[in-house]
């Protein structure tokens, strides 16, 4: 939602050519795990806070990265503030893991719990989106809460209600490759890309990829100007329904794939993490942190939200004590600080201050000379 | 056949008629004025057309078609477009963008699009795109941010979305509200040009009594949501009643 008048030379359209995006998100995703766990694990020596990450938590932050890039297709271009993505996220998750119980294949998993995502995502959002604003906030809402009772009572037969789904059997990817092994074997600092973080990482550049796409297509002009001016929309001859029917889709299959990866994953999802509302919450927090309404800006949010929730969590201050389960007042903080600094959210925030500080370094320059 | 035929159209807000079965024939490549009062049911008569609002009772015809009660985007396909009262444009986006915007919803009859595919390489769309950003001498301005424009510029934005539509009917309230005379000449000339080359038929609201004198073929005079007089421009000028009701002498 970044509604801001003024917007730097790079508007909301980034157009950057593929094969630049691909590369620069590649690098950027095999370097994650080693300032995670590598350079902030040297920053908490020094300073005596352990404020290091651990191997898994690369991982984590980018399946919610998957999901949180689906759903600024709907909350950063068409305006549209759902509060019930957990739906998606949650039935992704759970069908993945039923799924094992027959065919281990990750793929399968992942293609099964998105597709079954999607298909709920039909119906539900074709009835949410009768209503905007509010209203249409609620209705998800509504939506994700009653799948969620579903999940703790009368489908516990399918999800194991309130003791949490266990039972998940991933095999090997493609048959060959143990998710837990190491891509490289036998070298300490390699250790922790393991297949599964291979995998993971893969996916979310098909996703970043998709979603550019998307962007720079007629689909992504559209839902821009949905958000922008919808009866302009309608008198344009375009059925807004239609549109925006399928931006609530597209971002539920984003949120299928992540809920899916999410399980193979943990090996366990309960109610809480799969369907409760402040799963769905969170899916705005993190998008709204990073920034909407910019291709990569949510999974920078999803980086601060989970390096709080899992990092900051088990810090231990001298005075305070342990922050423990008062880590969402830290993430509060946080998310004040960053929204006063930087409305639009972390990563249109640094982009504009890059901008900013080469004009000024680029002026300067000329005047000298 | 006239383009555009409505019969014995009624609007009704609860008690309050504001549309009280208004029978218009409009043919085509002509420049149809509206004029009346304020409250007269200017605004209402074209939303009921537009599709805006449903109307109450009667029918709208459109090349032969019956079109009462569609939605706003099944109207703009079959070929009616309208130019709104306030600059109705997307204000954070290219005045580039705006247009390209309209160009897509013009091709959403003859293809489905492709999510995977740029919208740089739809190439009837770029060409409408810059067509009517030509035509409204808007082009060197493309790049820039709508929001970011003039009052005048906004509303000929406007007129050019409306127009990458391709309609054959187009509506327009009130073009010239707000606008300098400068501007307001500027418009003028525009919908002149407009109507000769493109063979547009247009239908016109307006307050600007030179404006109508200059571009319309005929003027219909709206009273209490009722027609009073339909005729050409020197008749209307002429007309007792016409002056009873609106003019007063005062406005001309």
């Amino acid at each position: 939602m970044s509604t801001e008048a003024e917007e730097g030379g790079t508007v909301g359209g980034i157009d950057i050519s593929d094969s630049v995006l691909i590369a620069g998100n590649a690098v950027a995703l095999f370097l994650l795990p080693w300032v995670l766990i590598d350079v902030f694990g040297m920053v908490g020596e020094v300073i005596d806070i352990a404020v290091g990450g651990y191997s898994g938590l690369p991982s984590l932050i980018i399946i919610y990265g998957i999901v949180v890039i689906g759903y600024n297709l709907l909350l950063g271009y068409t305006g549209m503030l759902s509060f019930g993505h957990a739906a998606f996220f949650g039935t992704g998750a759970y069908v993945a893991g039923v799924v094992s119980g027959t065919t281990g294949s990750p793929l399968v998993m992942i293609l099964a719990g998105t597709v079954v995502a999607t298909l709920i995502a039909w119906p539900i959002g074709w009835i949410s989106i009768r209503r905007t604003g509010v209203y249409f906030a609620v209705i998800t809402l509504t939506f994700g809460q009653m799948l969620y009772f579903w999940a703790l009572g009368p489908g516990a037969w399918l999800t194991n209600g309130d003791d949490g789904f266990s039972s998940v059997q991933t095999g090997q990817l493609l048959g060959t490759f143990e998710l837990g092994a190491p891509v490289v074997g036998g070298i300490e600092f390699l250790s922790v890309y393991t297949w599964e973080y291979l995998m993971i990482a893969t996916l979310a550049i098909v996703a970043l990829w998709t979603a550019n796409r998307i962007l720079n297509s007629p689909y992504g002009l559209i839902f821009e100007a949905l958000g922008q001016n919808q009866q302009r929309v309608s008198f344009v001859g375009l059925d807004v329904s239609r549109y925006k029917l399928m931006a609530f889709i597209i971002s539920a299959v984003f949120a299928g794939a992540g809920g899916a990866l999410f399980i193979i994953h943990e090996s366990y999802i309960h109610p809480n993490t799969a369907y409760y509302w402040i799963q769905s919450g969170d899916f705005v927090i993190m998008t709204v942190l990073g920034g909407a309404g910019s291709l990569v800006g949510p999974v920078f949010g999803a980086f601060i939200f989970e390096y709080v929730a899992n990092v900051i969590s088990g810090v231990s201050l001298p005075v305070i004590g342990s922050i423990g389960s008062l880590w969402r007042i830290v993430l509060g903080g946080v998310f004040v600080v960053i929204i006063w600094a930087f409305p639009k959210g972390i990563y249109p925030g640094m982009r504009d201050a890059v901008i900013w500080i080469v004009d000024r370094v680029r002026n300067r320059g000329g005047e000298q000379g | 056949m006239s383009l555009l035929q409505t019969t014995d159209l009624v609007k009704q807000f609860g008690g309050l008629t504001a549309v009280d079965g208004v029978s218009l024939s409009i043919e085509r490549g002509t420049v149809q004025a509206i004029i009346g009062p304020n409250g007269a049911g200017k605004t209402t008569f074209i939303n009921c057309v537009s599709g805006l609002l449903d109307p109450t009772s009667g029918s709208v015809q459109f090349n032969g078609d019956d079109i009462t009660g569609q939605d706003p985007h099944e109207i703009v396909q079959q070929g009616i477009s309208k130019s709104f009262q306030t600059a109705s444009i997307f204000p954070r986006m290219s005045v580039a963008e705006n247009v390209q915007i309209a160009a897509f919803g013009a091709e959403h009859g003859s293809f489905r699009f492709n999510f995977l595919k740029r919208r740089e390489s739809y190439d009837a769309v770029q060409e409408t795109t810059e067509r009517m950003l030509r035509s409204v001498d808007l082009w060197d301005d493309r790049n820039i941010q709508a929001q970011n424009l003039p009052y005048g510029d906004k509303r000929r934005l406007e007129i050019a979305i409306a127009l990458a539509s391709e309609p054959e009917l187009l509506f327009m309230d009130e073009p010239t509200a707000g606008m300098s005379p400068e501007e307001t000449r500027q418009t003028v000339d525009l919908i002149e040009n407009l109507q000769e080359e493109l063979g547009l038929t247009i239908v016109l609201v307006e307050h600007d009594m030179e404006v109508i004198f200059r571009v319309s073929d005929k003027i219909a005079v709206l009273h209490r949501g009722s027609i009073i007089a339909n005729a050409a421009p020197e008749e209307i000028r002429g007309d007792e009643q016409v002056q009873e009701a609106y003019l007063g002498g005062a406005e001309i």
